[in-house]
């Protein structure tokens, strides 16, 4: 049955190949189609797992009450030592922030100045690709930078770049499975209050590491009471959550673009199906002559199904395949108040890509397939 | 007693066929009865609209009689269904075309293996199939050829080989020489000779050509759904 099967899908695959400009213009559109579904797909996922609060967050970033921009949010770094006075605060780091552009960007450049002996605290899982750690901590005007970052300018160790009014020179390449820390400059926490001429003793925010999720909310509020009637009140809110506040709008943007992805899916289903449909049409002879040469009902079904299925798996694969391609090399990222999110497909949204356009091929070829198998041969022989 | 050997391949009572046309019953064969002993080459002949292609069409299994009895080798197929009856036309017939109705995007070979994709056969016992009919029709050297390369005889004959490629007791053949030149016309009509003479093939052909005809052994004439007398059909 298997190997019928089989040879039944390399005679529907074979079909397609000689009909070469056909399939080309049908994979075409299926392949666009699908590029576009998911690139949408692959932005929603990143948004995703980058608001998603897991077991293992345990951090809470302090913010300046009513502020969403790093530029606007400034808090006396102080603040940090009362903050660990409280109970369930396990470590407070006072990070300051500099962006070239707080709005919705698709180019933005982020420093992120922390107290050069607290990084590997703060950002405990980067991996150091290349250059020197300790270089970075004895030089002020040093940056490691994400590989993201690198790749996408064009920096290697040694190299000096300036942006947002800030030089630095490359100490060493990062690579991190957060998103965020692959796109941007860490810096030495005074080079950047100093560089941003916010003057010393000013930060954007604090992140504060608490003992366990369960306190995060208790934490939060003590922090927020903590400073209420200081001139700089603060906010409080878990990491992701933070992120999710702070770049609102371009969730919100990014979530308007899964209609964009919806359309996507219908054009690919009315493209395979006119496609099928055009097929069969043109083989209503033909079908007649295979199951006057014996072939019962069910192989003629099973043959428009393969055509489809090859149509939206070869189509599928293509679109997909260039997603991957496209954002590897192109490694778009967009930012909204200092947030930055890199746009790389992951493995699922890959996966979920391709086994969607195959069960598209295979629905918008399954009423043209019930057709072609159930027409009478005399009937379809005459036409 | 009539042993195996003695009783008709195909053996047709009362065969009748209705279908409907608008508001009209159309009967193009009413009650019928033929005997095609086994090995025969039989021609049928009529008008247009007498019936004969109906009955070919019944007889192969593409069709299904409204009426009566069809047997073949002494099993009623006129009741099958379409998935049984298919898998029976695999086995046992070989259908000859008017007009080839080659696949245009596949080659001779693969035009011949078609029959055979639905077998057990390995991909090498295929092969051999299909070179040995290729090579009968002697088509050996156009093997891989489209359609399109080949002219009308040799698509017939690449239609032919595709028909014994299962080595089919019966061979029905519609006009098989209709669209091909005269000297084509006589090597298809060899062909057929041959496989009925040295293969022993039951041959049923609905031809319109007497000299078509004539390479059968025995010819029947039909005029509006009925079989005539011998002295009728002079």
């Amino acid at each position: 049955m298997m190997v019928k099967i089989i040879r039944l899908t390399l005679l529907a695959g074979k079909q397609l190949v000689r009909h070469r400009t056909r399939t080309l213009l049908t994979l075409l559109g299926v392949s666009c189609g699908m590029f576009l579904f998911t690139t949408v797909r692959a932005m929603q996922s990143t948004l995703d797992s980058a608001t998603r609060i897991g077991a293992a967050d345990t951090t809470l970033v302090v913010y300046r009450e009513n502020r969403f921009c790093p530029e606007t949010s400034r808090l006396p770094e102080y603040y940090a030592d009362e903050m660990r006075g409280l109970p369930g605060v396990r470590e407070v780091i006072p990070v300051k922030i500099t962006v070239n552009n707080c709005g919705a960007s698709l180019d933005v450049v982020v420093f992120r100045g922390v107290p050069p002996q607290t990084l590997l605290r703060y950002a405990p899982d980067i991996v150091l690709l290349d250059g020197s750690y300790e270089t970075w901590q004895q030089t002020d005007d040093g940056a490691l930078i994400g590989r993201l970052f690198a790749e996408k300018r064009g920096l290697r160790v040694g190299d000096a770049f300036e942006g947002a009014g800030v030089r630095v020179i490359v100490c060493g390449i990062i690579e991190s499975p957060h998103a965020q820390d692959n796109q941007v400059a860490y810096v030495h926490l005074p080079f950047l209050q100093l560089a941003s001429k916010r003057g010393l003793g000013i930060v954007t925010q604090f992140n504060v590491r608490v003992d366990a999720i369960e306190q995060l909310e208790s934490v939060a509020s003590a922090i927020d009471e903590r400073f209420r009637h200081e001139a700089d009140p603060t906010y409080t809110q878990p990491e992701k959550a933070f992120f999710a506040q702070a770049a609102g709008e371009m969730i919100d943007l990014v979530s308007f673009t899964r209609w964009i992805g919806y359309a996507s899916v219908l054009a690919v289903l009315g493209l395979i199906g006119n496609a099928i449909m055009l097929i069969v049409r043109g083989r209503v002879r033909e079908n007649a002559i295979l199951q006057t040469l014996g072939y019962p009902p069910v192989a003629i079904l099973y043959l428009v199904l393969s055509e489809g299925a090859w149509l939206g798996a070869a189509g599928g694969g293509i679109g997909v395949g260039l997603v991957a391609l496209f954002l590897n090399w192109r490694k778009p990222t967009f930012g909204n108040e200092g947030q930055i999110v890199a746009l790389l497909p992951d493995a699922p949204t890959l996966v979920i890509g391709l086994a969607l356009a195959l069960a598209l091929g295979l629905l918008a070829s399954l009423w043209p397939a019930l057709v072609a198998s159930q027409k009478p041969i005399v009937e379809s022989l005459r036409s | 007693m009539t042993t195996s050997h003695d009783y008709p391949l195909i053996r047709c009572k009362g065969l009748t066929k209705h279908y409907r046309k608008g508001r009209q019953t159309v009967t193009p064969l009413s009650a019928l009865d033929l005997d095609v002993p086994r090995g025969e080459f039989l021609a049928l002949m009529g008008p247009s609209g007498s019936g004969k292609t109906t009955l070919l069409n019944l007889i192969a299994g593409i069709d299904r009689p409204s009426e009566g009895i069809l047997e073949f080798d002494r099993h009623e197929i006129g009741g099958l269904s379409r998935g049984r009856l298919a898998r029976w036309r695999a086995a046992h017939v070989g259908y000859i075309f008017q007009l080839y109705h080659l696949i245009p995007v596949l080659t001779a070979f693969e035009n011949v293996e078609i029959p055979l994709l639905l077998s057990g056969l390995s991909r090498r016992e295929r092969r051999e199939r299909v070179e040995n009919a290729l090579a009968l029709v002697g088509l050996a050297d156009r093997m891989h050829h489209v359609p399109s390369e080949l002219s009308g005889g040799q698509e017939q004959r690449v239609a032919i080989a595709r028909a014994l490629v299962t080595d089919p007791p019966l061979l029905v053949a519609d006009e098989p020489t209709g669209d091909l030149d005269r000297e084509s016309a006589a090597s298809v009509l060899a062909l057929l000779q041959q496989f009925s003479a040295e293969f022993g093939k039951t041959i049923v052909m609905v031809t319109h050509d007497p000299r078509c005809a004539d390479a059968a052994e025995r010819t029947l004439h039909l005029e509006k759904g009925k079989l005539l007398e011998a002295e009728e059909a002079l």
